[in-house]
């Protein structure tokens, strides 16, 4: 046999090994959370007698760490993780496979919206959306004040930067021109791949383009140029991101991620009244924040704005605006991004909310 | 070719698929962490038929070609001279090394932010990923080259321009190809590394729209398969160029 005979054989065994790894790896994964699945010994709230071994859930932020995730490392400063029984471990790094990790099992909680959350179990991905963080919607056109634009309107014949045609930016856009009678070929897009659309804006490359609410308008603000900006929530009631859990893992530690919304809700509440304690929990879970104090400020301000929404208002932090879900699916179908039917059923849960049913 | 070099090639790749189905049917593993062949298979076909993956495949292509032309043609130039001037080649050597030790994963994000988010910093991507094996082996190739033929040359009266054409680069060749078949596989890793640091089209963006955006796991595993069969066809036609001018020798 020559030698490139050999080859395909080879080829195949390689695969072959490789095939098995993954195979092992993924069945660890799925079957064995990381983690102790004892979250029946843990009482749910906050006040909750912890038990022996505590409960360990790691929580996958999806993003560096920022002081928009302030009211995460004030309960765990706090202790009221401890008192829960639970021992807390945070993934604070941008993640994109972080909703189908969750689905898998590999990490216990982490952070999702409606926009995710819809295609990822349309498309067999098991997590369920359990607690709200931003009410609000945080994807925003923004736009400098001087640029005239006003309404969704506005933006027709105008150049607007976006990184990309995807995403929960993407769709908000959409949204958007849709609430005005328009669509994106209406508008000249501009893709900043690099995320440097507030640049763009700012030297006036871009008319306006699409942010975070926490973000892009701050920045611009803080450099001192009025920004004006455009949201959805009045339009189409996009869900905003919230704690989101694997099926599978929801039923192995039901009590634990209770008591794990209970006191990041508490936190939350306490930092909407008094920010000040949300801005030092957040310098002291990263102390290179504090060296831009005023800006931190500004960001955590308008987070802590993002998270009380109508049905929040109305309810209480971390509630889930079950209608608000029915309107995303039908929305998100529109744009083809529902490839097999769901429920709201099947998304959102809000027994593990505080009271919950 | 005959049916005895594709038979083997077509039962490895049968074995390799069976292999994959075992592996899905005995784990039990969920279709968005392994899905099945013909999963995988059917949403290849169905993202090709849709035009799904054709815009992304020709602007990775065109990285790949403009970063593989730009890199080799580089390479052939500057391992020419490290091969026959030893001052250029202990002046170059140590950049040349330590930009092969650098890897390109961690230079791309700088890169692209120094020459922007499109098609130029994927070509410079491409082309010093590309640069390296192909300099090397042009070195390797020249200074193989018989000393005494070029001195029968000399003697015969050719001149410099002749002796390259007629003796240095025939010779060297076989070496060449080496370095080529190694540059034309890095040249689509370069691309899908430039287009991971920061694009809005190309295979890797598809990747990460697939995984990211859409979940659709199955679309995520046509496009890796697109990337490899881009791999293997660029890879071929470089054997093909090196039976055709090595092997007519």
């Amino acid at each position: 046999m020559s030698p490139t005979a050999h080859r395909p054989i080879h080829v195949a065994l390689v695969g072959l090994v490789i095939a098995v790894l993954l195979a092992g790896c993924g069945t660890d994964a799925a079957s064995a959370p990381p983690s102790n699945p004892a979250g029946a010994s843990v009482a749910p709230g906050p006040s909750a007698e912890p038990s022996v071994t505590p409960t360990k859930l790691v929580v996958g932020l999806g993003y560096i760490p920022s002081v928009q995730f302030a009211q995460f490392y004030l309960a765990q400063q706090n202790g009221y993780y401890a008192d829960a029984g639970l021992d807390v471990e945070f993934q604070n790094k941008s993640d994109p496979d972080l909703i189908t990790l969750v689905g898998q099992g590999a990490i216990d909680l982490g952070i999702g919206d409606g926009t995710s959350v819809i295609p990822a179990v349309s498309n067999g991905i098991p997590v369920e959306y359990i607690a709200t963080i931003y009410g609000k919607f945080p994807n925003l056109v923004f736009a400098k004040a001087s640029s005239g634009i006003k309404t969704a309107a506005d933006l027709k014949g105008k150049k607007i930067g976006t990184p990309g045609r995807y995403g929960s930016g993407w769709i908000m856009l959409q949204a958007l021109l849709a609430s005005a009678n328009l669509t994106t070929d209406d508008i000249e897009i501009v893709e900043y791949p690099d995320f440097s659309q507030r640049a763009a804006v700012e030297q006036g490359a871009v008319d306006a383009a699409t942010g975070f609410a926490n973000n892009e308008p701050i920045q611009l603000e803080l450099g001192g140029t009025k920004a004006v900006v455009l949201t959805i929530d009045d339009i189409t009631p996009l869900p905003g991101p919230g704690l989101i859990a694997g099926t599978a893992t929801l039923d192995t530690k039901h009590d634990a991620i209770a008591a794990f919304v209970a006191a990041t809700l508490q936190a939350m509440e306490e930092i909407k009244t008094d920010p000040s304690v949300g801005l030092e929990a957040a310098f002291k879970a990263v102390p290179e924040l504090a060296t831009q104090r005023d800006a931190q400020a500004a960001v955590l301000n308008a987070t802590i704005a993002s998270w009380t929404g109508t049905v929040q208002a109305a309810q209480r932090l971390g509630a889930i605006d079950n209608d608000g879900w029915t309107k995303s699916i039908a929305y998100l179908g529109t744009l083809g991004l529902v490839k097999n039917p769901v429920t709201v059923d099947q998304l959102v849960r809000g027994d593990l909310l505080p009271g919950g049913d | 070719m005959s049916r005895g070099v594709w038979l083997p090639v077509v039962g490895a790749f049968a074995l390799f698929v069976l292999a994959w189905k075992v592996v899905v049917v005995v784990s039990g593993l969920p279709p968005f962490i392994l899905p099945a062949p013909e999963t995988v298979a059917q949403r290849f076909v169905e993202a090709w038929l849709q035009g799904l993956i054709w815009p992304h495949f020709v602007t990775t292509m065109v990285e790949i070609v403009l970063g593989f032309a730009v890199g080799v043609t580089l390479a052939l130039l500057v391992g020419y001279g490290l091969a026959r001037s030893a001052l250029f080649e202990r002046l170059a050597s140590p950049y040349l090394v330590a930009a092969q030790a650098v890897p390109v994963l961690v230079l791309a994000p700088l890169l692209v932010l120094w020459f922007g988010p499109g098609l130029l910093s994927k070509v410079v991507i491409c082309g010093l990923i590309v640069f390296f094996p192909v300099a090397i082996a042009t070195m390797v190739g020249f200074r193989s080259v018989d000393a005494r033929l070029i001195e029968l040359g000399r003697s015969l009266r050719a001149t410099p321009r002749q002796i390259l054409r007629t003796l240095e680069i025939p010779a060297a060749l076989p070496n060449i190809f080496g370095g080529l078949r190694v540059g034309v596989t890095l040249a689509v890793v370069g691309a899908i590394v430039g287009e991971w640091a920061g694009a809005s089209s190309g295979l890797a963006v598809l990747i990460n729209l697939a995984r990211g955006s859409l979940f659709d796991i199955p679309l995520m595993f046509a496009t890796l398969l697109t990337v490899a069969l881009v791999g293997i066809a660029l890879y071929l036609v470089v054997v093909a160029a090196e039976q055709r001018l090595v092997g007519a020798r």
